[in-house]
């Protein structure tokens, strides 16, 4: 996903001011895919909504001190926010590698059995013993259930730790904090 | 993993010097870590390696307005190759990691098939440590590191980057 430009930066101003300007479009990006991600179906919705939280998460790693504290606050929520994000991610490469590298197998043993059956009319049932990889399926197939069920955990723990951040108001209170000039001694709201 | 070093930013410091001094504490990161990243029996090398290399380019899109566009361009593409080679090498590595503890809780019977596909993990893991041998060769022949602190050299001297 191609991030959105941001405009108005200016490399002779303050940190702070232009961190602003790139912390409220990362943190648009991110809010824009939602309700969209929360379809278990919509995977590359999902998919960039991980690169978009990666994409805040690094802008307020790196300037979040220069605003009010709950910059800090957010920092950490979407971390874990991308981290979780991630694991869903590693289950949405992992699946279809595993089915693809399952079907492989059936294939392969398919064609020795419709090998070993050379003339014969019909396939004796007896061959399967003998195929290159039936002792591999059954493995796989758990291999398969059990990604697939721990996605379906880590999307419910996604919809349930979004939900908790919409509670807490996360992007207003972000939005605020951005706002805000930290100081050594005190926080001014310009 | 490796922890990325907190930088002291002041929010009234000009964005540009703050970008030249994250860039070259991000790049010596990145090269801090090559060192036995191929190294396929200890996966943490190229997992730390890899972050660096996610937190230099992104601090590279963050600072981008700050650096001459001619020389940044040419750099953040190398960066991003690089990553993506890190990236190509990671991935088996997590998935290799997780079948084996996956494997440990299955039965005996239930076993093969997770190794046989450990098997085809490890063939591609190999591949991936080829490229990514070539990829840090081309980055070394292509003076990445110089040129980073080139960029942040720029981007710390008074006056307007490059158009």
């Amino acid at each position: 996903m191609k991030a959105r430009k941001v405009s108005g930066l200016d490399p002779e101003a303050a940190l702070a001011d232009n961190a602003e300007r790139i912390v409220r479009v990362r943190l648009d990006e991110l809010c824009g895919f939602m309700p969209k991600a929360a379809d278990p179906q919509e995977i590359v919705a999902l998919h960039d909504m991980r690169i978009a939280a990666k994409r805040l998460r690094y802008i307020l790693e790196i300037t979040g001190p220069c605003f009010g504290p709950y910059a800090r606050t957010a920092t950490k929520m979407v971390k874990d926010l991308q981290d979780l994000l991630g694991e869903i991610h590693d289950c949405d490469v992992q699946v279809p590698e595993t089915e693809r590298f399952a079907e492989r197998l059936l294939a392969a043993d398919a064609a020795a059995l419709h090998e070993s059956a050379g003339d014969a009319d019909e396939l004796d049932a007896a061959l399967i013993k003998q195929a290159p990889h039936t002792r591999d399926h059954a493995g796989l197939a758990a291999l398969q259930t059990h990604l697939r069920a721990r996605r379906l955990l880590l999307f419910e723990r996604f919809l349930e730790l979004w939900g908790a951040y919409e509670r807490k108001g996360f992007r207003a209170r972000l939005e605020y904090a951005v706002g805000e000039r930290a100081d050594v001694h005190n926080l001014q709201r310009r | 993993m490796a922890k990325a070093e907190d930088i002291d930013v002041s929010p009234d410091e000009p964005y540009r010097r703050a970008g030249a001094r994250v860039v070259r504490v991000r790049t010596r990161e990145l090269f801090d870590h090559a060192e036995g990243v191929l190294d396929t029996r200890d996966i943490e090398r190229v997992h730390d390696m890899r972050v660096a290399s996610r937190r230099l380019r992104a601090v590279l899109e963050i600072f981008a307005p700050c650096f001459p566009q001619s020389e940044f361009k040419g750099v953040l593409r190398d960066v991003k190759q690089l990553a993506d080679a890190l990236g190509e090498r990671r991935d088996p590595d997590v998935h290799i990691d997780a079948l084996r503890s996956f494997s440990k809780s299955l039965i005996a019977a239930n076993k093969h098939g997770v190794a046989r596909l450990i098997d085809d993990l490890q063939e591609r893991q190999a591949r991936a440590n080829d490229v990514l041998a070539a990829e840090l060769e081309r980055a070394e022949q292509r003076g990445l590191h110089g040129r980073l602190l080139a960029l942040a050299d720029a981007a710390d001297h008074d006056g307007e980057p490059e158009a």
